[in-house]
């Protein structure tokens, strides 16, 4: 903002922001007053729209803008001043100013001369016509989804089987520490979430078995659950939350600092060294990671019969051996490095994908976890009618 | 209002101290900021350069001293009476720091909208102007933060920093990352604009042709204090300390001066 004395303007009372227009001779004046600043902007563009623009009665009129006895100006003033300078000049007005300062004048003629840029023309799309091009590219993104994890699949698979021929090429510590945090440091969550679940279950279903005189048969159900569904989907669920989105944003991370770049100028593989010791690790520690569920599930189950049911713990391992057959235990677990593989590919391929942004990072976190968790339950699906097929 | 030596003093800062766990950036950092001018803060990486401009504008907090805004202390300060000193200045972060959800122009109304209540197509006008006055093309407006090159955010982001037509504008390393050309277009933009603005500018920067072309004095930080002040000529004439000469007198500087005859005036 300029004031009038560039050096020293005491907080005086000045006069209030406005504005009056006479006739003085030929002159139509418009006398303005006060700070013409962003502050005052609103009043003042409200004022300066009710008023009329003087329609001269021959040519021989003139227009004036006498801004003597404004005390501060900016842009804002500026501008509105200028609009309506240029609706007089429009009106058949030569129009000038009287009584700037050299600082007003500077920022006046600035203003002036930035107020006649072009303005670029915003395509609006109508609602109708957004929706269906969202579906298109989405559709079309789904497909393409498919395509880019197939090849995805493939690769990983290819650069598996080299390392099969040339071992050395494996990366141990790397190999170690995914096992570490996706397997060892996920333990205490899958362990009370499956708990949980699996007491909640038991206690639900005494309370509906009830109804029939069946409650015992709980147990039934809670163990058999546990084993072939429960156990592996909750802790693949939460593997695909908790390791799945921490593959795509360490990848990720790495593809917006150039990491991956470099690596390739190199000479090595970023599948080699990122993407199969994820693989491996999660592999190797989801069946685990499984198994440690399945215990919890029926642990949390047990502790609900105790206490809904009276029945004691020797009494509950005992009919758990009645009801549980290998193949139940063997069904459940068959499906984690499937699911393992399915949430790690997905993992890698999204932080692959990340482009420079942080916000791109952020969008393929977020659809990392939510293909995962898609992918698993229709594994699950897949492996559920597989089975009853050949009669598991 | 402060007035020292015939001039008024926008920011005091006196006594400054601020320390990092064990590391002690300042021990007793004063320095006036005169209305109207550009001054430049220089000095050694891990001085605290940026930190000094995050003190004075409130967003980092010092361990001991005194900030005084336009004649009031900063410590003192209500909430409303600090908004108020808020709207009085705009930041240029490194980056632009534009809000990536928006676009350019939704970027530029950010303050508009959020302190004032203007009409719609007045707000609109303002913003073209803004941009047009920091010397973008007017398709740039409706483009995201993302869609821009490094030196168009910049310049966004001054637009933005200019919207509420501030009295004081910081700048943090305004020409870092951009190209000689790049740099040397924003030092005559920020010239520019500073002489039709009435705009004080505080830069922070390392950049010795923009200290040369643009600055009428520059603060110096070494030894946890700002060691000297002068005009860049002064400094480079006199350096009096090691760091300033080696700055100053070294072979960049040699590259960046003779001062006179590239100075932009006008």
């Amino acid at each position: 903002m300029l004031k009038r004395d560039n050096q020293f303007v005491l907080q005086t009372e000045t006069e209030a922001p406005g504005f009056r227009v006479e006739l003085r001779g030929t002159t139509f004046r418009l006398v303005a007053t006060g700070a013409w600043t962003v502050a005052e902007a609103a009043i003042l563009d409200k004022e300066l729209k009710r008023l009329k623009v003087p329609i001269p009665p021959s040519s021989e009129f003139t227009g004036e803008m006498d801004i003597s006895g404004i005390a501060e100006i900016d842009t804002a003033g500026a501008w509105l001043l200028q609009r309506t300078a240029s609706a007089w000049q429009r009106g058949g007005l030569k129009t000038r100013y009287a009584g700037a300062t050299d600082s007003f004048r500077i920022l006046i003629e600035e203003v002036h001369r930035r107020g006649k840029a072009e303005r670029p023309e915003i395509d609006v799309v109508p609602p109708l016509q957004q929706f269906l091009d969202t579906f298109k590219t989405s559709t079309a993104s789904i497909w393409r989804d498919a395509v880019e994890l197939t090849s995805f699949l493939g690769e990983v698979s290819a650069a598996s089987v080299n390392l099969v021929r040339e071992p050395w090429r494996f990366r141990p510590i790397s190999f170690i520490h995914h096992l570490d945090h996706a397997g060892l440091r996920a333990l205490p969550i899958i362990f009370l979430i499956c708990f949980l679940i699996g007491a909640v279950v038991m206690q639900q279903g005494v309370v509906q078995l009830t109804h029939f005189g069946a409650e015992p048969m709980a147990v039934n159900m809670v163990a058999i659950l546990s084993l072939r569904e429960v156990g592996i989907l909750l802790t693949s669920i939460m593997v695909a939350g908790r390791s799945g989105s921490a593959f795509t944003a360490e990848i990720g991370s790495m593809k917006m600092r150039e990491e991956i770049d470099a690596m390739r100028t190199l000479g090595i593989d970023p599948i080699d060294t990122l993407v199969v010791p994820r693989v491996a690790a999660l592999v190797v520690a989801l069946p685990l990671l499984t198994f440690m569920g399945d215990i919890a599930a029926l642990v949390g189950g047990g502790v609900m019969a105790w206490i809904m049911l009276g029945l004691e713990p020797p009494v509950y391992v005992d009919k758990l051996h009645e009801i549980i057959s290998f193949h139940h235990f063997f069904a459940g677990m068959v499906k984690a490095p499937f699911a393992a593989i399915v949430i790690a590919l997905v993992g890698c391929l999204e932080g692959l994908r990340v482009q420079g942004s942080a916000e791109s990072l952020g969008a393929h976190v977020t659809s990392a976890v939510v293909k995962a968790i898609f992918l698993v339950i229709c594994i699950d699906g897949i492996f559920a009618m597989f089975l009853a097929g050949i009669g598991l | 209002m402060i007035v020292d030596d015939g001039r008024e003093v926008v920011i005091r800062v006196r006594e400054l101290a601020k320390s990092f766990g064990n590391h002690q950036i300042w021990e007793s950092l004063s320095l006036d900021v005169y209305r109207g001018e550009i001054l430049a803060i220089v000095g050694g990486s891990g001085q605290g350069k940026s930190v000094l401009m995050r003190v004075i504008t409130g967003l980092a907090q010092p361990d001991s001293g005194v900030v005084t805004l336009f004649g009031q202390d900063s410590n003192s300060l209500s909430s409303e009476a600090r908004l108020d000193i808020e709207k009085r200045w705009g930041i240029l972060f490194q980056d632009g720091a534009l809000f990536s959800s928006l676009t350019v122009m939704q970027n530029i109304q950010v303050p508009m909208r959020e302190h004032l209540d203007l009409p719609q197509s007045m707000m609109d006008d303002l913003a073209f102007l803004k941009l047009s006055m920091v010397g973008l093309p007017p398709n740039a407006a409706h483009k995201f933060p993302s869609e821009l090159s490094g030196g168009m955010r910049k310049r966004a982001g001054l637009a933005r920093a200019l919207a509420l037509d501030p009295e004081i504008v910081f700048l943090d390393e305004p020409t870092a990352g951009l190209d000689p050309i790049g740099a040397t277009e924003f030092d005559h933009l920020i010239r520019k604009l500073q002489q039709t603005l009435g705009l004080t500018v505080y830069m922070v920067t390392h950049d010795l042709d923009t200290i040369f072309t643009v600055c009428d004095r520059v603060a110096v930080l070494a030894d946890r204090r700002i060691v000297r002040t002068g005009s860049p000529t002064e400094l480079q004439h006199k350096p009096d300390h090691p760091w300033i000469e080696e700055y100053f007198c070294g072979e960049r500087a040699r590259a960046a001066s003779p001062a006179e005859e590239r100075r932009v005036v006008g």
